[in-house]
């Protein structure tokens, strides 16, 4: 047997030193652990169905420039990062009492040791090792900080802006310290710019204290020419509740690991999800949720489309631990495969050491309803318009539950394209 | 359920009864492996010379392999060469041709674990192919069955008399490289049972293999191979029962299983062999590939298993769906108690048109130990069609045990459709409530309960097949309640 591949060196070149010495450790000590990290093959568990969509090259291996100007902005409070870095000029940061939003690098030493000890710490490292390439690169990073009681009365849009004007990768880093009975909504979008070849590798983590309550929306929707390497962590306490939406677009490589720690008795996570792919693209998404305190609750809802010849995967795991009695947990599945040349896998998982737990999942692939498609031509809509209704209500339980109205619009827009584009026919 | 208290603190009382030993001399290779101990055991069993290059083949393969680590089970590395790969009760003059030739010894251990060979062939019918270690020692009912042109018999015995279906059938669903276990048993295979029904023949009776394992360090390797020709069908029963032993003994059997057009199979399996004590200690290792393939059009596998019993179980009965209209079933009951580890479940493979799969899986855990679902549910691009149900749920007996799903579904065609259901529960307080209040005491109510969880599956197994698994699963479970 041949040795399989590794991650090239050059992924692991120093990056820029702007930042405090503790994070500039962190990132040494990280880079030194990737190296000769073998690249995943079929055999990988966890990248058994996307290992041949991930393209490691040298070419992207550089990091994307900050310079150049952002296009996206968003209403209301919004922080811009191109390749990043936050780009001020371009931001609108909150000015309300008791919460902060600053780059890594306008950290004091004393603050940067304390978050160099946090980061990751969300994450299974094991289990997200490439996203976790971005601990050893990120060239900045947002740090944003909730003090007890502190609501944010808007939500907080973060685009990132991935600036592929030449080959290269970004490397955004977000960390949210939502501390006791604090609250926020958190909108990501993650854009792009430019043709060149590039990726991004971004980690956003979450750390929620005692009645601690974040909503998270995540947008990936980026351009064909960048692959996306993206995991999110979080961490809650005591009655703390997350919830998250996620809307994918497919692309070269789409790849989001999303992990959960359930860790204070009362802790609660819902988890939506959206994935569409068509011609040739890919999307996996690998969600773990993990029941460590007594009490908890859990609620995952997936659905993912596939048109033309792409391929979808979903991941989900729960793990209820030793201790998570009363643990209530349920996880739901959807795929709808529109074309033979298309691919789904899905595999959702339960792992239980508690026997005083309800858990469930179900996981369905079909096609959409002949029945339901012949009743709605009978009554005179078209058959592409009857496909596109199908469809889109396949997907709108979810949709429409985001809860910030301008991302739901733009969600059903793109996803509007999207099945303009599937069912495009006579 | 009218048992008395006396009979169930009899019950709770009672050990492993299938545990002891029984004194025959063994005709024993020294423990290890390598080309000769394959020409050795070759010859001994006098194949021809395909068999041993297919073996020997089989073993090259085997050495560039790895053991795989995926399973979500825990245990001491194997050593291969610490086994021996032949043992023999000592032959008189030649084989027996009859019962009444059989080693008395052997009849008697059959009689301990409670199949009188001739009687129980007379009553119910059943053709009894017994292995005793590693050579088949007595086949009963042979007669109509061969009236009917049914061939049942040991492999070994097939491989000199049939050579042809063996070499045409054998390796063709299990290839000798398809993973770790099955080479190793293409290589050393002892022996196991050949079953072969001709064009439109109706199997006269239910045919069953009884397999035991003796001798102490003695891997044993069973091949089985049945071919149901077109429009034939069989049931097969397989039971297992083994000796209480503190050192754990390697198990890797192979059963290949081919249904030609409209053929249809059934395999029905009860398996308690000796699953270690409650310190878990000893017991039975069990890596067993089993697959069939429906090959013709319309054909029908099904695969029925209760598992009780081996201290790690590792098991996945398969159906490959080449044929059009061809069904594939999969219905287990999967129990494990003190320490067992048990990581099982099925792949079902549509490939052809219209393909249908049900998967039914029960999974009981209670004390320390860990059960597993894992299966696979593909649809190939031609699966047009194609339809799978997979229900697999699980109870939890005790909060120190462990039950996990891993079910992978992958479809490449649009009007496959898949489902799949999975919950996790345990015996409620309600449900225990109502029992206590009715004046049905705890362990019977579990027993209850844990029958009315697994009635699904037990109602596919031939009856007296049905019995005794209920009976085993009280055994099974006596003291995880209390």
């Amino acid at each position: 047997m041949k040795p399989a591949p590794t991650l090239s060196s050059a992924f692991l070149q120093p990056p820029g030193q702007t930042l405090p010495a503790a994070l500039l450790a962190l990132r040494q000590q990280r880079g030194t652990a990737l190296a000769d990290l073998p690249l995943p093959t079929r055999k990988t568990e966890n990248w058994k169905y996307s290992s041949k969509y991930l393209k490691l090259t040298d070419e992207i291996a550089a990091t994307l420039p900050v310079s150049g100007t952002p296009a996206a902005a968003a209403p209301g409070y919004c922080a811009v990062l191109r390749n990043g870095v936050l780009v001020s000029d371009a931001s609108n940061l909150p000015a309300v009492a008791g919460i902060r939003v600053r780059r890594f690098s306008e950290l004091s030493d004393d603050e940067a040791a304390t978050l160099a000890q946090r980061l990751d710490g969300t994450l299974d490292r094991q289990a997200v090792q490439l996203a976790g390439l971005n601990s050893a690169r990120f060239e900045d990073g947002l740090l944003i900080t909730l003090e007890p009681e502190a609501v944010l009365d808007q939500p907080l849009f973060i685009i990132h802006e991935t600036g592929a004007e030449s080959s290269g990768s970004a490397f955004p880093r977000i960390y949210v310290d939502a501390a006791r009975h604090s609250k926020a909504t958190i909108v990501e979008e993650y854009t792009s710019s430019g043709t060149a070849v590039a990726m991004t590798n971004t980690v956003t983590e979450f750390t929620l204290g005692d009645g601690a309550s974040i909503t998270s929306v995540r947008l990936a929707m980026e351009e064909q020419n960048v692959q996306h390497l993206g995991a999110t962590g979080v961490r809650l306490l005591d009655n703390a509740r997350f919830e998250s939406h996620c809307v994918g677009f497919g692309g070269p490589l789409r790849r989001h690991d999303l992990q959960v720690r359930l860790e204070g008795p009362g802790a609660e996570c819902k988890l939506n999800g959206v994935v569409v792919t068509q011609g040739k693209q890919h999307y996996d998404n690998h969600t773990t949720i993990e029941h460590i305190a007594p009490h908890c609750n859990s609620e995952e809802t997936y659905r993912n489309i596939a048109a033309g010849e792409s391929h979808a995967v979903f991941n989900g795991r729960i793990h209820i631990h030793q201790d998570a009695q009363k643990s209530n947990a349920d996880m739901n599945n959807k795929n709808l495969l529109l074309n033979n040349g298309a691919e789904i896998d899905t595999k959702p998982e339960l792992e239980i050491y508690a026997d005083d737990v309800k858990c469930a999942h179900g996981a369905t692939i079909g096609q959409l309803d002949e029945t339901s498609l012949f009743y709605l031509v009978s009554r005179g809509i078209g058959r592409r318009d009857a496909n596109v209704l199908l469809t889109m209500a396949f997907i709108n339980e979810l949709v429409d539950q985001i809860p910030v109205e301008a991302v739901k619009e733009t969600a059903q827009a793109r996803l509007s394209d999207f099945f303009d584009q599937t069912f495009q026919e006579a | 359920m009218a048992t008395t208290d006396k009979e169930v603190k009899e019950l709770i009382k009672r050990e492993y009864e299938h545990g002891f030993v029984t004194e025959i001399e063994s005709d024993t290779f020294e423990p290890g492996l390598n080309e000769d101990v394959i020409r050795r055991l070759s010859e001994i069993k006098q194949e021809p010379e395909f068999m041993l290059e297919w073996r020997l083949k089989a073993y090259r393969r085997w050495l560039e392999m790895e053991e795989p680590e995926w399973a979500h089970v825990d245990f001491p590395k194997v050593d291969y060469n610490s086994i021996s790969y032949y043992s023999a009760p000592k032959k008189k003059e030649d084989m027996p041709q009859s019962l009444d030739e059989v080693d008395p010894e052997l009849l008697k251990t059959y009689e301990k674990l409670g199949i009188p060979l001739h009687e129980r062939a007379k009553l119910a019918g059943v053709a009894v192919d017994a292995v005793f270690d590693s050579v088949s020692v007595a086949t009963t009912f042979k007669e109509p069955l061969e009236k009917a042109g049914v061939i049942f018999c040991p492999i070994s015995e097939a491989v000199q008399k049939y050579p042809e279906l063996v070499k045409k059938y054998l390796g063709s669903v299990v290839p000798a490289g398809d993973n770790y276990f099955a080479a190793l048993n293409s290589a050393v295979f002892s022996d196991g049972s050949f079953v072969y029904i001709p064009k439109g023949v109706r199997c006269p009776m239910e045919l069953s293999t009884y397999f035991r394992i003796n001798a102490a360090n003695t891997g044993q390797f069973e091949r089985t191979l049945i071919v149901a020709e077109e429009g034939s069908y069989v049931s097969y029963l397989e039971g297992c029962t083994a000796p209480m032993r503190d050192e754990n003994q390697l198990h890797a059997a192979v059963v290949e299983l081919v249904a030609l057009d409209d053929a249809q199979i059934k395999y029905s399996t009860v398996q308690n062999w000796y699953p270690g004590d409650e310190n878990g200690k000893g017991g039975i290792y069990n890596f067993v590939t089993k697959r069939g393939a429906c090959i013709g059009k319309n054909s029908k596998i099904s695969w029925t298993q209760v598992e009780t019993g081996s201290a790690i179980t590792w098991k996945y009965p398969s159906c490959v769906l080449r044929g059009e209209n061809s069904v594939g079933e999969f219905y287990s009951v999967a129990l494990t108690h003190n320490y067992q580890q048990a990581d099982t479940g099925t792949k079902m493979i549509h490939l052809g048109k219209n393909t249908r799969s049900t998967i039914i899986s029960k999974g009981i855990s209670a004390g320390r130990s860990s059960n597993a679902y894992r299966g696979l549910v593909k649809f190939g691009p031609g699966a047009e069609g194609a339809r799978n149900f997979t229900q697999c749920d699980s109870l939890l007996i005790g909060d120190r045990c462990g039950a996990h799903t891993f079910p992978y579904i992958e479809s490449k065609n649009k009007s496959a459709i898949v489902e799949h259901e999975a919950t996790t529960s345990k015996v409620s307080d309600e449900q225990m409530f109502l029992c206590r209040q009715r004046g049905i005491d705890p362990e019977q109510a579990v027993s209850m309960i844990v029958n009315g969880f697994c009635k699904e599956v037990f109602k596919e197994l031939p009856m007296e097949f049905a019995v005794e698994a209920g009976k085993l699963l009280e055994v099974s479970l006596e003291g995880s309640v209390g």
